[in-house]
């Protein structure tokens, strides 16, 4: 039968601290590009309102429409490769995983905000309408903080779904997890164990985000209650 | 010339052969109203009669095809630019209160001051704070909407819009999403408010109510407006068929 050597991994501090390094890198990476994509996101989302110019909203959908339906995979690669022969001009691997990353992100959780703000309810522009606030007012004060708060679960998951597929930027060579995971299952050839820590603190690092979701709940919207 | 124009400054709305189409149903039929200032107007009818789009209409919430309103002074059309300026002058208070949940109840009356007025923050609390207590609920001024009764609610929503001291205020049928026990609290902040001279346009189906503080009651079927009386005459003596049928099914 097969025997667990889990030891193989602690044995050598190197180890360990690749594997350390690659949680950090991925948290990191992921934390940033969560960010700067929820950025992104967002105002892809309040271009493809109603009231904007049909040209620009047609471009927004049309980006939010190419990112979903392409591998993250060949977007990367892209980033990586392909974008740096157009423009002349070699970035980090890094970069090009946060870069890949936002694009990526963005379209997501575009559509996830887009779906929030459709769901506040329309009195909601009419009251702020009759307060004679402008379009802008009414969205940034109003609609907006209602439709975050309505998709702060959807944005969460999706955060973690996209969270758990960042293992592929090891492909251009970034040391974040998975890439340390490789690093030392190369080295001990104890890969099924290597790869059970790494569940194990993938997991981890999920619940480290849900807690901050739960924070940031509290903190954005304290009115926010489930009976309504 | 001049007499129009005399005419004009004197009502606080004016709506000349006013018209509205959804697609190819026509919602309003050439309606004629004027409402001078200080007026106190009910209007009644059954649902799908076209009373909330034509109030909706007065605050460029809906737009119209056909004819000439304007409200305080301003001319109101399709497509306008300076629709804020408008709708400063004109409070609303809707059926399903649309109080923002997302702000305290103190907020909910500043936003708009601070935005769209400009005032200070210190200037703004103090006007809400009076209006609030104006409608006998500063005590509940640090609370979120959800956690306040629908009566509480709908007052805040008046305490709301009074804040921007508008010149007209519509009531776009204010107490028939509200439970029978807080029907009164709402009327009677109405009548209150009644009381300071505020012209008001009501949709309403509380008859007590506009026989006490209506100067005229109309009466809406199909998009046009059927009957226009006192509220003594309207009540006691309505002249069309289908008042008295409406008033039959309601009083």
């Amino acid at each position: 039968m097969f025997e667990f050597r889990f030891y193989e991994i602690w044995r050598s501090p190197e180890y360990v601290d690749a594997i350390l390094n690659g949680c950090l890198t991925s948290f990191t990476l992921t934390l940033i590009g969560g960010i700067t994509g929820f950025i992104m996101g967002l105002t892809l989302a309040i271009i493809q309102l109603p009231q904007n110019p049909a040209i620009i909203r047609l471009a927004s959908v049309s980006y939010v429409e190419f990112i979903r339906n392409t591998p993250f995979i060949v977007q990367l690669f892209f980033v990586a490769f392909g974008l740096p022969l157009l423009l002349d001009y070699q970035w980090s691997f890094t970069t090009s995983a946060l870069l890949a990353m936002t694009l990526n992100f963005s379209a997501y959780f575009a559509e996830v905000i887009r779906a929030g703000m459709n769901g506040v309810k329309p009195g909601q522009y009419e009251a702020a309408a009759s307060l004679s606030l402008t379009r802008w007012q009414s969205l940034q004060y109003v609609i907006l903080p209602q439709a975050l708060a309505n998709v702060l679960p959807s944005i969460s998951s999706q955060f973690i779904f996209l969270f758990l597929t960042t293992g592929l930027i090891s492909e251009i060579g970034v040391e974040e997890l998975t890439w340390s995971g490789r690093f030392v299952a190369d080295r001990t050839f104890r890969d099924f164990e290597v790869f059970i820590v790494l569940t194990v603190l993938y997991m981890l690092m999920v619940y480290i985000y849900l807690g901050g979701f739960q924070l940031i709940k509290r903190w954005a919207f304290p009115w926010w209650s489930d009976r309504r | 010339m001049s007499d129009t124009e005399a005419a004009e400054e004197k009502f606080a709305v004016e709506v000349r052969a006013m018209s509205k189409w959804y697609g190819d149903f026509r919602v309003l039929h050439d309606i004629n109203l004027t409402v001078k200032d200080g007026e106190r107007i009910v209007i009644c009818g059954p649902s799908g009669s076209g009373k909330s789009t034509l109030i909706r209409c007065l605050n460029h919430l809906e737009t119209f095809q056909q004819g000439y309103v304007s409200v305080n002074g301003h001319e109101l059309n399709e497509g306008m630019k300076n629709v804020e300026a408008v709708r400063r002058d004109v409070g609303m208070v809707f059926q399903s209160f649309n109080l923002f949940p997302n702000l305290t109840v103190l907020d909910n009356c500043v936003l708009a001051q601070r935005k769209a007025l400009k005032r200070s923050k210190l200037e703004a609390r103090e006007i809400a704070m009076n209006y609030l207590e104006r409608v006998k609920i500063p005590e509940q001024s640090d609370k979120y909407p959800t956690q306040l009764s629908g009566g509480q609610q709908q007052r805040v929503a008046i305490a709301r819009a009074l804040c921007m001291e508008p010149k007209i205020m519509l009531f776009d049928e204010p107490t028939s999403a509200l439970d029978p026990e807080m029907v009164n609290e709402v009327l009677d902040t109405m009548i209150g408010l009644a009381d300071t001279g505020m012209t008001m346009l009501c949709v309403t189906h509380e008859m007590g109510f506009a026989r006490e503080v209506a100067d005229r009651v109309i009466f809406m079927d199909g998009g046009v407006i059927v009957e226009e009386n006192k509220p003594d005459e309207f009540f006691d003596n309505p002249q069309h068929n289908r008042t008295k049928t409406f008033l039959g099914q309601i009083l």
